[in-house]
């Protein structure tokens, strides 16, 4: 089947009973109430992700998940992006549960895999000390003590971190080289956690690790060698980023037509002028670009082909499209886009957050131009 | 099911192995050659000679019909071709034949396939494009060239402009106004022209990258019904809005020639990056050079994955979630992006890249040549005019 941008039947079945189930559970209301409540997410919409089956599409079938393909999953995004679905798949199941999967020992995944695919464990992943997304922004130190480990540091953005029951912290190891990866009980003594208020209204922490001990059971992968997989894993939630701004581009750009078409000033509707159809074109080429190079990095995870610069490329694009095209939209509306209870103002604030959530577009130039001069590094 | 490898069977690996053969054997070490940009006499020769061997495998006419002169084969084989021919590089494909054939397929008579498929076939008939006029670009269907029935025939008066290297053609399609009192849409014929008419004049227009434009005048030109194609007053709806509006002609798009010629002057300003060194370094260290060429990275790759897209809408049809007039919005990008790419380009260079050539001209000067033929980024419609487009037949925004 050379060429063709069709999904297949099993991934427009998974997309189409997400839109339906998206549609019911996320509308404008209930994405505003989410924003506002105490609790990291509404427990209800995840248990009904979890019957859907929906926590663990690519995880393996002898841990409890349906061991589908990459594209099986991607076909979500789009949908989750669409509705501002208030829940957080990307972080505790692509990266969380992602890195038991691709790191963790056969005792590891059982234990963990099977509840999280049902909906009962959750995993956040805290991995930025600084803001900065590379291995150099990794400082959480772990410091060898009785056969075990102990940790000191701080975590930022850590993505609900106030519902989770395990983090999976990337420390650096006293004395040794490169990047390890702890799993450590949110409720463990030493762990603090402390809600950060932002603009997207997600549930992001900064977590405070004051002495924390880990058994040498805790160490998630090989001890300094956490990184290459830690990148991959990471690679993957960035196609799935982009793949989300996308969506929710969709959603956007029909909010702006739709009102292009509708309001009407100087006698005429305003898409009628040649400068308001541009700023809507300008959110369907940016909806479109980013489009095209998630869905092509989303095709080589699937076939297995190095995807780390077409990663990068998605991911920086989806950063230039979130904001260009929540901009124009903007700009089409004027005041009543600047009001809270109007939608388009949800989808600005979250694109903020998907901006720079795993790699700002800078990261990710730089990134993709050192893989396209130097491929071997 | 989502693909994006076109030769995904030994049997179209085994054709990308012949096509390749064949350019190793004809032109071995490729040819820069592009008739937009470039006038010399020896391209020309060069560039027919090898179009002529691709003819003579009927690789030209790869899909059209086996009984008009083609081979019948199949729209992917046609897209491993052009990418073949593209990365190695073939000069191109010299003029609007490809467009003449794909509308002559559609809405040409069983004769004018037959006649006309040959010639392009072949590679012995070139065709110039006869739809600008001075004072129709944009809107070319306020175009006023005339064409008025006198017995079995049809008499042209008018002029077209801005006819890339029709100097060079033997036939042209022509636009003309058939029904003054029509709307202006709707009394446009399409007629089929041979340049040697008595009543045509030609003079040169030379455009800022060294190629060969053309004005064009007709006067009293006689040409008989049968050079007629499609229905007389349909020209803008079943010829031009297929070409210019979209390419829903084609049986599948290939990956586009530009993308290519980015992808080599690209390599070659990395090279000049490894080997200058500015402000004590060199210019591929400078973090700012490297945010401009990962910007040029990226939007070549979107032309890339542009082709793509358009490709399997033309064969497998539009995909859910895919705007249906894909190939306007591609040429949004593609408009805009080819003059940025070769200001950055020029940029990165720096002050010497204004040198066209002689000892002391970077890159033997080919930056500057290929920043003054993106301002051709027009033809066939303004970035503008695309967005226009895209806005109202794309998005649904009033016109």
């Amino acid at each position: 089947m050379a060429i063709d941008f069709h999904f297949d039947e099993q991934q427009k079945l998974i997309r189409d009973s997400a839109r339906e189930f998206f549609r019911k559970h996320c509308p404008p209301a209930a994405v505003r109430a989410a924003a506002k409540a105490t609790e990291d997410f509404p427990a209800e919409l995840w248990a009904g992700m979890a019957d859907m089956g929906w926590l663990g599409i690519t995880v393996a079938e002898e841990f409890g998940g349906l061991g589908a393909s990459f594209l099986d999953l991607y076909v979500l995004y789009p949908e989750m992006g669409r509705f501002l679905v208030p829940a957080p798949h990307l972080d505790a199941v692509v990266v969380g549960a992602g890195l038991v999967s691709a790191l963790g020992s056969v005792e590891q995944k059982q234990a963990i895999l099977r509840e999280v695919v049902a909906g009962k464990l959750l995993i956040a992943p805290a991995l930025t000390d600084t803001g900065g997304f590379g291995a150099e922004d990794i400082t959480t130190e772990a410091r060898g003590a009785n056969g075990g480990y102990v940790l000191n540091g701080t975590k930022l953005l850590v993505m609900a971190a106030g519902a989770a029951n395990l983090l999976v912290v990337a420390a650096r190891i006293a004395g040794a080289e490169g990047v390890s990866l702890f799993l450590i009980d949110a409720a463990a003594p030493g762990v603090a956690r402390e809600k950060l208020p932002n603009i997207a209204g997600y549930p992001l922490y900064a977590v405070t690790f004051t002495d924390v001990s880990v058994g040498a059971e805790g160490l998630l992968g090989e001890a300094g060698g956490a990184w290459p997989a830690l990148e991959a894993v990471l690679d993957k939630a960035a196609v799935l980023q982009a793949a989300m701004v996308a969506g929710a581009g969709e959603r956007v750009l029909e909010i702006a037509v739709d009102y292009a078409k509708n309001r009407v000033q100087f006698g005429t509707p305003i898409g009628k002028h040649q400068a308001v159809q541009y700023l809507c074109t300008d959110v369907a080429v940016a909806q479109r670009h980013t489009a095209l190079l998630a869905l092509h990095a989303a095709w080589r995870i699937d076939r297995g082909l190095p995807v780390a610069r077409e990663a990068s490329l998605a991911k920086a694009m989806a950063a230039k499209a979130a904001a260009v095209m929540t901009f124009s939209a903007h700009e089409v509306h004027a005041g009543i886009g600047f009001m809270e209870d109007y939608d388009l103002s949800m989808y600005t604030r979250r694109a903020k957050h998907w901006e720079s959530h795993l790699g700002d577009r800078r990261h990710h130039l730089e990134r993709a131009i050192a893989l396209t001069l130097e491929p071997a590094a | 099911m989502i693909d994006f490898l076109p030769d995904d069977t030994p049997e179209l690996r085994a054709w990308r192995a012949e096509v390749r053969a064949f350019l190793a054997e004809v032109v071995p070490g490729g040819m820069h050659f592009d008739y937009d940009f470039d006038e010399s006499p020896e391209g020309w020769e060069k560039s027919l000679d090898f179009w002529r061997k691709v003819g003579a495998k009927g690789w030209i006419g790869l899909t059209w019909p086996k009984e008009y002169h083609g081979l019948g084969r199949s729209a992917i084989e046609r897209w491993i071709l052009w990418e073949e021919f593209a990365n190695w590089p073939a000069p191109g494909f010299p003029v609007i034949g490809h467009a003449v054939s794909w509308f002559l397929l559609r809405h040409g008579s069983h004769e004018q396939k037959l006649r006309h498929l040959k010639g392009i076939a072949d590679c012995t008939i070139l065709w110039g494009e006869g739809y600008t006029e001075p004072s129709s670009g944009s809107d070319l269907a306020s175009l006023t060239t005339r064409a008025h029935r006198d017995g079995d025939d049809w008499i042209i008066n008018g002029q077209k402009t801005f006819g890339t290297a029709a100097h060079q053609c033997q036939w042209m399609a022509v636009f003309a106004r058939t029904d003054p009192n029509a709307r202006p849409h709707e009394g446009i014929s399409c007629f089929l022209v041979p340049l040697d008419t008595p009543g045509i004049q030609m003079l040169p227009m030379h455009n800022m990258a060294g190629g060969q434009q053309n004005q064009t005048f007709f006067e009293n030109v006689r040409v008989p019904h049968a050079n007629l194609v499609g229905d007389v007053n349909q020209a803008w709806s079943q010829i031009w809005f297929h070409q210019g509006g979209q390419n829903l002609d084609q049986p599948g798009h290939a990956p586009d020639v530009m993308e290519y010629r980015m992808l080599r002057t690209l390599k070659e300003v990395f090279t000049f990056c490894r080997e200058t060194k500015r402000g004590g370094k060199p210019l591929i260290e400078d973090p700012v050079v490297r945010l401009q060429l990962a910007e040029l990275v990226e939007g070549m790759e979107i032309i890339k994955l542009q082709s793509f897209e358009l490709h399997s809408t033309l064969v497998n049809g539009t995909a859910e979630g895919w705007n249906p007039l894909g190939g306007v919005f591609n040429q949004i990008h593609y408009r805009e992006f080819w003059p940025h790419f070769a200001q950055v380009c020029m940029d990165i260079v720096g002050p010497l890249a204004q040198i066209e050539g002689g000892r002391w001209a970077q890159l033997q000067g080919r930056i500057e040549h290929y920043f003054r033929g993106s301002f051709g980024n027009h033809a066939g419609g303004t970035a503008q005019l695309k967005r226009m487009t895209a806005a109202t037949r794309g998005l649904g925004l009033p016109r």
